[in-house]
């Protein structure tokens, strides 16, 4: 077990370093125009934007840039924000805007998780009966409306009909915050509802509980005792991964309400070409994502013992 | 009991006829597939729905009293309510929405069905070679991993700022990424048949590869193709919208529910028509269009046929 760990922890600590690698090299493709705002491409001269690059060390050879980033790496060193906050530290940066997505993603996941596996449950023990239908309904809706739309419905009933702002604001956090995690936790609430019908469904038509019908046990027993246990091991395999994908933030939903969090965070960065926070931002989400699957896989197992880790970086 | 045998069994000459028939079944499978499709009554009523809409959103256009080309912005006429004159009112510069919002549908219609088309090609082929080559196994996955563990958002935002934007990048850049999830689904059934004891057979009596793939792995693939772009339809439209509306999508020249929904962002809370119609429309078309498309998903799974 401690064997399979470490070998798994040192592969994903290379999916990592690959990810990274990548879009280190892509962000170097874009011209080095981008380096400067608009009022200095047409003030500065060539040898004055030359001499900015080159203390930027833009100009060095990509490979030496490379061992320069690696090295920054290993001391969890993402170097200062050029124009998101200038001069302020990239880890210093995310972490204030990790706070506030964390804090929405999270709400939300608790949300979907409380609704959307009863809801499943439900569904699943009404099988063909119109609590079903109506549960199937909201899946289609919620996967085939692009989210746009939906969350511009939401935002119209919850601002018209409800009251609510219709924009985040740091000033009243707590009322402002209802409609984004009403918008975020819509998706997640379908998702799980699925799911957890479909593995129970898959459960229900199992001999194990055939039998355990025949000789008596009550339907109410059966769900909770075998076929809810059962449908539950695949479903818990997606909660870490989810759980920590909320602190990578969703860039629509963020950038609908201007919340100030991860999501529009990175796109942001891009376009203003504050290469340091993409590159912060990038590693904090490939190492998030790497995580968030090993964890997924041990929780799995903790639910189903028989379930083993072997070798080879198999799963089942 | 008071039957004769004679009665009960007659005796029958040897026809060579008679033989071939019974020993050849006029199954085909494209017929199966339709006629179990026609047999669910919602599922056709959603495929009229949708092909109605596509062909309305045309005629729309043609009887339209202005022409997207020439809507000039005229202050004067913002935020006028539906009426006789402007079927859909006018958006916030005062320019005509009945028009605005049949464009911006044919525009996601357009661009799904390309990325769609584009993402099964691709797919398909890369996912057979991914599955049937044995060498080529690791190289692939490996890609696969890589692609996916960057967030897609980098890759469009890279390519909206280097490479620009336009419809034509924008169906690139989507069947580039897009085609990814078909592969591996196409992998992994190309994987499961491959090694089936009939398609061993199929090997060993010296059918060719090309042979072996469309006739007798090639049936199980289409139910999962199809039920692929049932959902990639609604996916493309959804993250078209999406990146419009952050600005990294389709330029502002061209309507499409993105940049329709981005414009009307702030006056939707006061004038709900702006929002309502290009809505309705759009979830008309993608809501038929994944249901169809599930219906015809199990209709073509030959599992399902008699």
């Amino acid at each position: 077990m401690i064997k399979y760990t470490i070998k798994r922890l040192l592969q994903s600590l290379l999916t990592v370093l690959v990810v990274a690698t990548i879009v280190f090299l892509l962000l170097r493709m874009l011209p080095n125009e981008y380096y400067f705002t608009e009022d200095q491409v047409n003030k500065l001269s060539e040898e004055e934007k030359n001499e900015r690059l080159r203390a930027a060390g833009l100009l060095d050879p990509i490979g030496e840039q490379l061992l320069r980033y690696y090295g920054g790496l290993v001391r969890f060193d993402f170097g200062d924000s050029r124009r998101i906050q200038t001069g302020v530290p990239v880890l210093k940066v995310i972490s204030e805007r990790f706070m506030v997505s964390m804090r929405l993603g999270v709400s939300a996941l608790l949300i979907a998780l409380a609704i959307g596996i009863p809801l499943g449950i439900l569904q699943a023990m009404n099988k063909d009966k119109i609590p079903d239908h109506i549960g199937t309904a909201y899946t289609v809706f919620i996967n085939a409306v692009p989210p746009l739309v939906s969350y511009s419905l939401i935002l119209v009933f919850g601002a018209h009909v409800l009251g609510l702002p219709s924009l985040y604001s740091t000033r009243r956090p707590g009322i402002s915050s209802i409609l984004p995690i009403a918008c975020l936790s819509l998706a997640s609430i379908a998702h799980y509802a699925l799911w957890t019908r479909r593995y129970m469904v898959d459960e229900m038509n199992k001999d194990y509980i055939r039998l355990a019908r025949i000789k008596g046990m009550s339907n109410r027993n059966i769900m909770i005792r075998h076929v809810l246990k059962n449908a539950f091991v695949p479903l818990a395999q997606y909660i870490p991964a989810s759980f920590l994908l909320t602190i990578s933030g969703s860039l629509l939903a963020e950038r609908f309400f201007s919340t100030p969090g991860m999501g529009p965070l990175l796109t942001d960065a891009i376009s203003r070409y504050d290469l340091n926070v993409v590159q912060g931002c990038v590693v904090i989400y490939a190492t998030l994502g790497v995580i968030g699957v090993f964890l997924g896989d041990v929780l799995m197992m903790i639910f189903d013992p028989r379930i083993r880790l072997v070798g080879k970086g198999e799963t089942r | 009991m008071s039957h004769n045998q004679d009665e009960l069994f007659r005796l029958v000459d040897y026809s060579a006829d008679a033989a071939e028939r019974i020993g050849y079944s006029n199954y085909s499978y494209w017929r199966s597939v339709l006629q179990n499709f026609l047999k669910k009554k919602s599922a056709v009523v959603m495929a009229g729905v949708f092909f109605f809409l596509v062909i309305f959103s045309f005629i729309a256009l043609a009887i339209s009293k202005y022409d997207y080309a020439t809507l000039v912005p005229e202050s004067s006429l913002a935020f006028i309510e539906p009426n006789s004159e402007y079927w859909f009112g006018t958006d916030n510069l005062g320019r005509d929405y009945w028009c605005q919002v049949w464009y911006a549908a044919q525009t996601s219609i357009k661009l799904a069905l390309i990325v769609a088309l584009g993402e099964c090609v691709v797919g398909l082929i890369i996912g057979c070679l991914w599955g049937y080559v044995r060498v080529l196994d690791r190289p692939l996955t490996e890609v696969y991993n890589i692609i996916n563990n960057v967030p897609n958002i980098i890759y469009m935002t890279l390519i909206a700022l280097l490479v620009g934007q336009s419809f034509t990048i924008m169906a690139v850049a989507m069947i580039a990424f897009g085609w990814l999830i078909m592969a591996r689904n196409v992998r992994n059934l190309v994987l499961m048949y491959r090694d089936r004891e009939y398609n061993l057979a199929s090997r060993c009596l010296g059918t060719p590869v090309r042979r072996v793939l469309t006739k007798n792995i090639f049936p199980y693939l289409v139910s999962v193709v199809i039920l692929r772009l049932a959902l990639s339809i609604p996916g493309t439209i959804a993250l078209e919208s999406t990146l419009s509306y952050l600005g990294l999508g389709l330029g502002l020249e061209t309507p499409s529910l993105g940049v329709l929904l981005r414009n009307a962002r702030n006056s939707f809370l006061d004038e709900p028509y702006l929002l309502i119609f290009p809505a309705v429309i759009v979830s008309l078309i993608t809501i038929t269009f994944y249901l169809v498309g599930n219906a015809f998903s199990d209709a073509a799974d030959p599992r399902n046929h008699v």
